[in-house]
């Protein structure tokens, strides 16, 4: 009942940091010149003299108003879904209707990433913290730090090299799709209607494994799954390295604490003193750095769409950067913002699960 | 429960020793060099006893202690050789097989270890701790575990140790009958003065979970027997949960066997150790089938537990958090449901040490080792704490090693004494003996210590008396390890190492002063 | 992963003290003894070296001083040629080919060196600076300086490093300075963070509550006191942030984000030379890259060394 007490306060603590972001994203949006917002209201050809035309535009934007009047216009602009338009060399239109096309991708790769990392990191760094300087954790703690110092795209790119689909010939490792979602080989001659050819996209949560899945197409979706496994390994690989490093220090800080000695003292076997004493505290460093690691993660989300052309959120950010299509700028930071901070409460959540000590 | 208890004693308690450590020798191997932290302790605690182990700090007290525990940690750490009888077997039976150690130089030390042995040895002795033998450790704050309630921690004993008996008595209560109450309820009529420990017994023999005063209650209230009988009869029979009882059984047995196991394997390693080559194949091949089939059935086990859930252990939680709230009381606990459910950092430093005793003498160890149990806390608490201690010595009759640097503390609690001096043991005997009549020039220097009694020194002992400091054991004095600090010293005293020997009744000493090599 | 290193600086505040600037020699010393610090130390210093010299002396690397790759090309547009003995020192490593242009893949990578390590350099040192201060100033002064400073952070950290600086670039055009400059915005608030525990716990020092009961100004405790004892988990985090800073700065020119294409810089270099890959041409991808890998695995095994060696608990 304690711990119900401590998500609701942590709860309520997301507004300030929410109205924060949306600061910081206004900041953004406020650090360009008057003329370059008002820019595509302003129609040269129109018989208005274009002066008029520009103080219209500028006062229909809101932009006489004192600064912090501004913010709550534009708060609400962004609560009531009005993100702006964008146009980009792979997508033009609504920014929000953007964000809800290729949003999911996004928030696939970083959710397989994170469950396959965190499912394997545990077991494994149980055992290897708990056998410091043997030959399993010798291995270990070198593949973690060369994975944790590779960059994702090079890591990306190495494993496109050993098991990639025609990229050695001859190799016979090299099974696995290294670009796009799926085949279209996959989809038929008649595409169904919930493919749209135009985008490449399906409905209706725009992930081709899902979809498929809903919709009985197996050959579609294991085309899909096929096409996911060496962006989620790049990612998860990269996780994995960062979550094993703290788990492994974690075990050896835990393994020398007094209290172990004294399960030790009490009898517990071994095998318990580890899984019952051990782990879970050394899981505690871990979790408070989890937040962290997953703001690295969907950094790195960003490239290994890039590297694999994985069609997601990032590479929309990315090309809204480059095109120049600042609402969608602005809209992908907005929601990045978002999902890290929701990865952030629900680790706070599971910390306060593990750690009795805080939830006071 | 207590007056029995005592009886018991008085007939144990007989100066029979429970605790014999002979010719202790620990090292650590560490990167500057091997230290000599013990270097041959020999001392003995008799069953029902408070033996008080004193020196400066740094001496080696805490490494005699962890090592009577075996819990020294390795790496860097290791026994060298010695034995520690902890009623009367020899857990360093096995020592040898453990380890090869290969001592290049000082600083260069390869340890091949026996991993299966050492699992064989880990297995035995986590039998015996908690269940023999419990200790208690300097700071509680750091000895509980953070993330663990404090009943968990204290059923977790509970749990491993008495899973067999626990097990037992619930299907004793599971088979509880009418007439077994109404048996019990003439009994309580027939007892003269306070029925509560025949309840006691009672519940606990039929681990009835939380009922003690509730059945208190009924018995108190009721004037009209059938009626109290009735209400006694619905009270217990309500707290029967039915149709577990197969699985409790198969959890019994299994558990029984592997108690079998450990007895077995204890035969093994005493066989061994004594060369009994035909003994110890026979009993290797039973322990080899025994832990084949405990093999096979645990993956069964392990299935039908997760199936079945909680519900499988809710059973045995129930009885150990009836067992440790009666704990949590003895060690004079107000409250104790509730904290019984706290984390440690909810309960004040007095309190956990409360909880950690409790937690210690949870499966009735015979005897308890308290390393400074109350150097971290407040002095009101600092006296609480050592009643608790010796009121414990006496109710349950546990011995107890009791490590201090408290001269006064020692003067108040102890029996017996023993003196310890960079990794010897130089003087055992009767603490008011000690006191009047110290031989070893050592303890001579430190009584002359004692501290004003407002004065309460928290670390160190001021040696005035003494020049000089403990030396480092890595290149320790040779011969007589005090002879650097020592007024008396003579020429053998650099040169050989004087033995403990008895040179009055019951006063053990190491000095060549008192030895006839010097005389003769 | 991009992000590395922010995490040493959430666990706050730091409880144990650390050692302070006397003892750096005993460090020194420490550090010397720890095996894979050395090996760390030593091929950092390696990279610094080459940085150093194709500074000063560009020819004898055989590098000209250019911040402009197509000085290092061969104009011709064929298949680029895997590491040989037999193309003389510039052809060791092989060569990469892009634009209709082949370039030597040891050189470009060497002269690519400098300008990432300066780079990452400058970011780390002037945000370690910047954050420093700020952090100490206002963990030292605490009230409401303290809480806004937190909350600028909070908002900082609530937004994936490398989508904030993407944002900032975007904000600032798509030149390397500006990337540099938003990565500087970027990291700034770790350093801040770790400062201000530190910070606050000297503030809680005797010592430090007598001088200011004497009437010591902040800026001079702050000087005198807080800063030289954060001096050696601020130097830590330093060393950590290196690689990560190098690793960012190189995804930011793999993804494309900076507008110039003929930078020397090694993501640069890898994106520009990957299309070989999937010819199955190993090398224009992974010479760079080794190049980037074993600067941020050595940097990391000092950093992890010093840390060992700085850590209160482990020290001895
Ligand atoms: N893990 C270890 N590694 C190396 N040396 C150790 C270790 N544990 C203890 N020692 C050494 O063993 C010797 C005895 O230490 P011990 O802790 O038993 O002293 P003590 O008598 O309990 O002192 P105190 O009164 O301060 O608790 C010391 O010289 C110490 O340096
Ligand atoms: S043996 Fe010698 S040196 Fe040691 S205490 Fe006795 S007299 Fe002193
Ligand atoms: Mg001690």
């Amino acid at each position: 009942m304690e711990l119900r007490y401590f998500i609701i306060r942590r709860l309520l603590l997301l507004i300030p940091t929410l109205l924060g972001l949306v600061l910081l994203v206004f900041f953004l949006l406020r650090m360009f010149p008057d003329t370059y917002l008002v820019a595509r209201f302003v129609n040269p050809k129109s018989p208005v003299p274009i002066s008029v035309q520009y103080a219209n535009a500028k006062a229909a934007l809101g932009l006489n108003y004192p600064i912090f009047i501004q913010y709550f216009f534009y708060l609400k602009a962004l609560f009531t879904g009005q993100w702006g338009t964008m146009s980009t060399s792979i997508y033009t239109g609504s920014v929000l209707k953007g964000i809800e096309l290729y949003f999911p991708a996004t928030i696939q790769l970083a959710l397989f990433a994170t469950i396959l990392s965190i499912v394997i990191a545990i077991p494994l760094g149980t055992y290897i913290g708990a056998r410091p300087n043997s030959v399993a954790d010798q291995t270990g703690r070198v593949f973690s730090l060369a994975f944790y110092a590779m960059p994702v795209f090079l890591l990306g790119l190495l494993l496109q090299l050993l098991f990639g689909q025609n990229v050695i010939a001859g190799n016979p490792l090299g099974v696995l799709p290294i670009a796009g979602k799926f085949s279209f080989n996959a989809v038929g001659a008649i595409p169904p209607p919930w493919f749209d050819p135009s985008t490449g996209l399906t409905g209706p949560t725009h992930l081709p494994l899902f979809d498929a899945l809903i919709h009985g197409d197996w050959k579609l979706a294991y085309s899909s799954f096929i096409y996911l496994i060496l962006p989620v390994v790049t990612l998860t690989l990269s996780l994995l390295a960062a979550i094993l490093r703290f788990i492994r220090a974690g075990m050896v800080d835990a393994s020398n604490q007094e209290y172990v000695k004294t399960a030790r003292s009490k009898g517990v076997p071994e095998s318990l003193v580890i899984k019952r004493h051990v782990r879970k505290n050394a899981l505690i460093p871990t979790v408070t750095v989890l937040g962290l690691l997953f703001a690295g993660l969907l950094g790195g989300v960003v490239v290994v769409e890039t590297v694999f052309n994985y069609y997601g959120m990032g590479i929309l950010a990315l090309n809204a950067v480059i095109n120049v299509a600042i609402y969608g700028v602005l809209g992908t930071t907005f929601v990045f913002g978002v999902t890290l901070m929701a990865a952030n409460l629900i680790v706070d959540i599971a910390y306060a699960f593990i750690d009795p000590r805080i939830r006071y | 429960m207590v007056e029995e208890q005592q009886e018991e004693i008085k007939t144990k308690n007989n100066g029979e020793e429970y605790l014999r450590v002979e010719n202790l020798v620990t090292r650590f191997f560490t990167s500057k060099g091997i230290v000599k932290a013990l270097d041959g302790v020999t001392l003995a605690v008799k069953k029902g006893e408070i033996f008080g182990l004193v020196g400066e700090s740094g001496c080696g007290k805490s490494v005699t202690a962890t090592s009577i525990m075996d819990l020294i940690p390795d790496p860097p750490g290791r026994i060298i050789s010695g034995s520690i009888y902890i009623d009367n077997y020899n857990i360093l039976n096995d020592l040898p097989k453990l380890a090869r150690i290969n001592v290049k130089s000082e600083t260069d030390v390869r340890v091949k270890r026996n991993k299966r042995l050492i699992k064989r040895h880990n297995f035995v002795i986590s039998k015996i701790r908690g269940r023999k033998i419990a200790m208690i450790f300097q700071e509680p704050s750091l000895a509980l575990n953070p993330v663990i309630s404090i009943g968990k921690q204290i059923s977790e004993n509970i749990l491993l140790h008495n899973r067999v008996e626990i097990a037992n008595s619930i299907i004793r209560r599971e088979s509880l009958t009418q007439e077994d109450v109404r048996n019990f309820y003439n009994e309580i009529r027939d007892t003269k003065g306070d029925f509560r420990p025949l309840v006691n017994k009672w519940t606990r023999q039929y681990a009835v979970p939380v009922a003690e005063d509730e059945i208190v209650n009924i018995l108190k209230s009721g004037a009209d027997s059938a009626l109290t009988l009735k209400e006694l009869t619905e009270v217990i029979m309500g707290k029967k949960r039915g149709n577990e009882l197969t699985h409790i059984t198969t959890m019994r047995d299994y558990y029984k066997r592997e108690e079998e196991l450990f007895e077995l394997t204890l035969k093994l390693v005493e066989a061994e150790s004594k060369n009994e080559v035909n003994n110890a194949a026979v009993l290797e091949q039973q322990i080899e089938y025994l832990s084949y089939s405990l093999k096979k059935d645990f993956s069964s086990f392990i299935w039908k537990r997760r199936l079945l859930g909680k519900r499988f252990e809710v059973v045995f939680e129930e009885e150990a958090r009836r067992r440790g709230i009666e704990l949590l009381t003895l060690v004079n606990i107000a409250e104790p449901g509730r904290v019984y459910d706290a984390y440690p950092h909810e309960l004040s430093g007095g309190m956990q040490q409360r909880a950690m005793i409790a937690m210690a003498i949870a499966s009735n160890p015979m005897m308890l080792i308290a390393d400074e149990p109350t150097t971290a806390l407040d002095v009101t608490t600092q006296a609480q704490i050592l009643d608790l201690i010796r009121d414990l010595n006496k109710v349950t009759g546990t011995s107890v090693l009791f490590i201090t640097h408290d001269l006064a503390v020692i003067a108040e609690m102890c029996e017996r004494l023993g003196v310890m001096y960079a990794g010897n043991l130089v003087e055992e005997g009767p603490a008011s003996e000690l006191f009047n009549n110290p031989l070893h020039p050592y303890t001579t220097g430190l009584l002359s210590s004692i501290p004003r009694a407002d004065v309460k020194s928290r670390n160190e002992i001021k040696l005035e008396s003494i020049p000089g400091s403990v030396p480092n054991l890595i290149s320790p004095p040779t011969g007589c390890r005090f002879h650097p600090r020592c007024k008396f010293k003579m020429d053998i005293c650099a040169e050989k190492k004087p033995a403990l020997v008895e040179v009055q009744k019951n006063h053990k000493v190491a000095c060549f002063l008192y030895s006839k090599e010097v005389v003769n | 992963m991009v992000d590395t290193t922010v995490m040493q600086a959430k666990q706050l505040p730091v409880k144990k003290r650390h050692p302070k600037l006397e003892d750096y020699s005993h460090t020194f010393r420490l550090l010397l003894k720890n095996k894979l610090a050395l090996v760390g130390m030593i091929i950092t210093t390696f990279y610094f070296i080459i940085a150093f010299l194709d500074l000063v002396f560009p020819r004898y690397l055989g590098v000209t001083n250019a911040s402009n790759l197509l000085s290092f090309s061969i104009p011709t547009a064929v298949t680029p040629i895997g590491p040989s003995f037999s193309h003389g020192l510039p052809g060791l490593l092989g060569y990469t080919e892009f634009y209709s242009h082949q370039y030597p893949l040891l050189t470009i990578s060497l002269a690519a060196i400098k300008f990432d390590i300066g780079y990452s350099l400058f970011i780390v040192l002037i945000g370690a600076g910047i954050g420093t201060v700020i952090g100490a100033i206002a963990g030292f002064k605490g009230g409401y300086i303290d809480e806004i400073l937190m909350r600028i952070t909070d908002v900082f950290f609530s937004i994936p490093f490398l989508i904030l600086a993407l944002a900032f670039i975007f904000l600032l055009g798509r030149y390397i300075i500006m990337a540099v400059y938003a990565l500087l915005i970027v990291w700034w608030p770790t350093y801040a963070r770790l400062a201000r525990g530190q910070a606050l716990y000297i503030k809680s020092m005797k010592y430090v509550e007598a001088a200011t009961a004497s009437g010591a100004s902040t800026v001079r405790n702050v000087f005198s006191h807080v800063l030289p004892n954060v001096l050696s988990p601020v130097f830590v985090q330093i060393s950590l942030d290196l690689g990560s800073i190098m690793q960012l700065f190189a995804v930011l020119f793999y993804l494309g984000v900076i507008s110039d294409p003929y930078f020397p810089e090694l993501g640069n270099i890898i994106s520009l030379g990957q299309n070989w890959l999937g010819a199955g041409l190993w090398w224009p991808v992974i010479i760079p890259g080794i190049f980037i890998l074993l600067f941020t695995v050595s940097i990391n095994l000092l950093g992890d060394g010093l840390r060992d060696v700085l850590d209160p608990k482990l020290r001895r």
